[in-house]
């Protein structure tokens, strides 16, 4: 590989990483407090809509990335509501929001835009060179000639860890997500606590949809998170939970597909289907391989208060 | 006297169909070690979980120092300087020990955690209660000794008015309570209130000033230490008079028969890497009963599912019979499956049993018939005959499976703890039935043999205990278990202060 391809290969690498890992170190915080939303696809796709519509609206995609924020903090809000405030099942909770918001964003946006077939043109988020680390050979232009919303993952993920690790507040969200019934007792408010969690890590996807439509494709299409929602989640697992590990494993796993477009020019004759695949057998050899001594939390899934009786 | 620093009035609360506490007071003064006493499921950790505001009363109030408590809030409990020791700890293994106390305490700002200043609190506390504790340490390594301190430090941190501590003495030996007795008293001289859960008399008669009695979520008593004695206290809580349950059956002695157990030096890699048993050598013979006594986590799980044959040792032979009945430690865990109902978890049992089958489907007449006879032979008391064993209280769930497993007429019972949890009642009545399986007794060993199953040569029987009184009064041959080494206990040294010292002693022996 010659260094413009090399430099090409960067570039798309942390592209297409950035939006996962946005969305993953939001699901990690979610995760830490015991719940699994596994409607976060719902949230990046809400966000793409919003993003695209706040863009369109006020001609600012800034503004657009805040809409993109705040439709992916509604649909987290709609979860929340049903998971946590009725102590419904999470899973179920998370498939609806799923497929509520893929079924949402595409009727709003036949009946805003018409079933026309012809692409949106948005205003983009243009890359911003940092002074000095752009120029840096290869991995200067990929990494540090990037929209802002991918600076923000960047800065997000020690910023995260620092809150978990090394914070109180940080020490009662992990309380509530290992066991819950110990930080009730020690005053800690568990619902609360959750509530929070999950609409921030939807704020957060909101930001990871609101990429992909404005930074990433300049467009929005129905479907376009493409499945990131669940992709983020085996990032958090790969990331063992940790948002420094989390932000490496979205990196990995953007590589892995930067590294399959690749693999399409050079094996033209192997149907594109299994190198599509690449990426995804490449996170399960890595979680089969890797994950095996790390744990999640202990009341992952675990409604609070305790749904039968004691 | 002077005003009381909780006042609890008729507090009521149901679970479903079960009351569990119907009309509960109780008034405790500053100054004083208040004990709550009760038989098992009489509600005591129910009323003190709604004084922590971890659960909300039905009906009631409680006032602290003369104020009243909103219900169902453990902040303002906490404001009010309600500190709680719990039966099960709320630690969390993955944090340290100096997390585990920061946790829910406003020690720093959100955004800092100062570990430093609890560091040093907890130092402070470590010298005036002269409390040993590592609070860099993980949770997950300590022993069960080990955590029940941190618990206790962890309350004490909060600097509460009104302690609660259910059950502290069930994980310590007996030198550690008498140590955890004088840090009460030198709590109580400040001023502070102590309120005590128990189920040992004679030990809740050392320390308490006060007593208030619970019966079937009723107080039924409240008196001073000075007016009342051990037997007038057992009657409160029973609701009638005793059969003595001392040691009137002569338990120990008899002919030990042929070997069914043999154990030569077997080693235990525990979960954690470090050998949990080492070097065990044993011998079971039927009609006998082994006692091994000691603090809980010196490898009395490990040793006891070797010896049901569930666990294979890491080093050494360990040659056991087929059928062994285990009484596991964790009930909830091993056992009884809590969504399955009596006939079914019956079955668990008797699933391969000639008796309980029709070719290869289950009989199920003949397992409800079983399940019956347990449920009547044993006093299980069930809301209805499809009851899951879920909604039995944790007594009535015990005795369910202890009936079960000795209607197994096994070569080898395991018990772990088998009493804990029972009521005075029902433990005189499993006492008796281990002394009777021992002796060979068919009365026992056909519980269950639906099927006309000839009598059955008695069982060898190892118990293991944390209550040395239960060890000394029932066993043949005594040990204690001191982390993973088995110690016999020399006749002299046959009394709670001798294996308290073999506890303490022999650690590196």
């Amino acid at each position: 590989m010659d260094a413009a391809a090399l430099q090409a290969f960067l570039e798309a690498s942390v592209r297409l990483g950035a939006p996962l890992a946005l969305a993953a170190l939001g699901e990690t915080i979610s995760e830490r407090a015991g719940v699994i939303n596994i409607g976060l696809e719902g949230s990046i796709i809400g966000g793409a809509l919003g993003g695209a519509l706040g863009a369109l609206l006020t001609g600012s995609p800034g503004a657009g990335v805040l809409a993109g924020a705040a439709a992916g903090t509604a649909i987290a809000g709609v979860f929340a509501l049903f998971a946590i405030g009725l102590n419904a099942d999470q899973i179920i909770v998370g498939t609806a929001a799923t497929l509520g918001g893929l079924g949402i964003t595409g009727v709003v946006y036949q009946s805003v835009f018409g079933a026309t077939g012809t692409a949106l043109t948005l205003p983009t988020l243009p890359a911003l060179p940092l002074p000095g680390l752009s120029a840096l050979p290869a991995v200067g232009p990929a990494l540090f000639s990037q929209a802002w919303t991918t600076y923000l993952a960047y800065l997000l993920a020690p910023a995260l860890w620092y809150y978990l690790f090394r914070t109180r507040w940080g020490l009662e969200l992990r309380a509530v997500g290992e066991e819950p019934g110990a930080a009730d007792a020690a005053g800690i408010r568990v619902r609360r606590t959750r509530v929070l969690a999950v609409l921030g890590a939807g704020f957060l996807a909101g930001i990871a949809g609101a990429h992909l439509a404005l930074a990433h494709a300049g467009t929005f299409a129905e479907g376009m998170s493409a499945g990131r929602g669940f992709i983020a989640i085996a990032v958090v697992v790969l990331g063992r939970w940790n948002p420094l590990l989390v932000l490496l494993a979205s990196l990995f796993f953007g590589a892995a597909s930067a590294l399959q477009f690749e693999l399409q020019a050079v094996f033209a004759n192997v149907p594109y289907q299994l190198l599509l695949a690449f990426p995804y057998l490449l996170t399960l050899a890595a979680l089969a391989g890797w994950i095996g001594r790390s744990r999640a939390p202990a009341a992952l899934a675990r409604p609070w208060p305790p749904r039968s009786g004691e | 006297m002077a005003r009381p620093a909780v006042e609890m009035r008729s507090v009521s609360r149901r679970f479903g169909p079960i009351e569990a506490l119907a009309d509960a007071s109780l008034s405790a003064y500053p100054g004083e070690v208040h004990a709550l006493l009760g038989e098992n499921g009489a509600g005591k950790t129910t009323l003190m979980r709604v004084l922590c505001g971890m659960l909300r009363p039905d009906g009631g109030e409680v006032l602290v120092e003369d104020r009243r408590l909103p219900p169902g809030g453990t902040r303002a409990a906490a404001a009010a300087g309600i500190g709680m020791v719990h039966q099960h700890f709320t630690l969390l293994p993955s944090l340290t020990v100096a997390e585990n106390v920061a946790l829910g305490t406003r020690e720093g700002s959100g955004l800092r955690l100062a570990l430093d200043r609890v560091h040093a609190r907890l130092a402070e506390l470590e010298r005036v209660t002269g409390l040993p504790v590592d609070a860099g340490a993980p949770v997950a390594g300590l022993s069960v000794g080990a955590k029940q301190r941190v618990e206790i430090l962890k309350a004490l941190y909060r600097d509460p008015r009104v302690l609660v501590l259910d059950e502290p003495t069930t994980v310590l030996g007996p030198q550690e309570v008498d140590w955890l007795f004088g840090v009460l008293r030198s709590l109580v001289a400040g001023g502070r209130t102590v309120l005590l859960i128990g189920h040992k008399l004679d030990e809740i008669l050392r320390v308490a000033d006060r007593v208030t009695v619970l019966r079937r979520g009723r107080t039924v008593l409240e008196a001073a230490r000075q007016a009342v004695d051990a037997p007038g206290l057992a009657r409160a809580m029973i609701g009638r008079e005793t059969t003595p349950a001392g040691r009137s059956a002569q338990a120990v002695g008899g002919a030990a028969g042929e070997r069914v157990a043999r154990l030569e030096v077997v080693g235990v890699r525990g979960e954690d890497g470090r050998m949990a048993v080492r070097e065990v050598n044993l011998e079971v013979r039927r009609g006998e009963i082994v006692g091994i006594g000691g603090v809980e986590g010196n490898g009395q799980r490990e040793l006891a599912l070797v010896l049901s044959g569930r666990l294979r040792p890491s080093s050494g032979t360990a040659d056991c019979p087929t059928t062994v009945s285990l009484i596991p430690q964790d009930r909830s865990a091993g056992g009884l499956v809590p969504g399955f109902d009596l006939a079914e978890n019956t079955a668990l049992a008797f699933h391969d049993d000639d008796a309980h089958r029709r070719g290869p489907l289950i009989d199920w007449a003949a397992m409800r018939r079983t399940a019956q006879e347990i449920v009547t032979g044993f006093d299980v008391r069930v809301p209805g005959w499809r009851a899951t064993a879920r909604s039995l209280s944790g007594g009535n769930r015990q005795k369910l499976l202890v009936g079960r497993e000795l209607a197994r007429a096994p070569d080898l019972l395991v018990a772990e703890n088998p009493m804990r949890g029972l009521d005075i009642a029902a433990a005189a009545f499993l006492r008796d039935k281990l002394v009777e399986l021992k002796r060979g007794n068919p009365s026992v060993a056909e519980v269950g043999g639906a099927g006309g199953r000839p009598a059955h040569a008695p069982p060898g029987i190892v118990l293991f205990s944390t209550d040395l009184d239960e060890v000394l009064d029932l066993a043949d041959r005594v040990f204690v278990l001191v982390r993973g080494r088995l110690i016999p206990v020399p006749e002299e040294e046959r009394n709670p202060a001798g294996m308290g010292r073999l506890m303490l002693g022999s650690a590196g022996a």
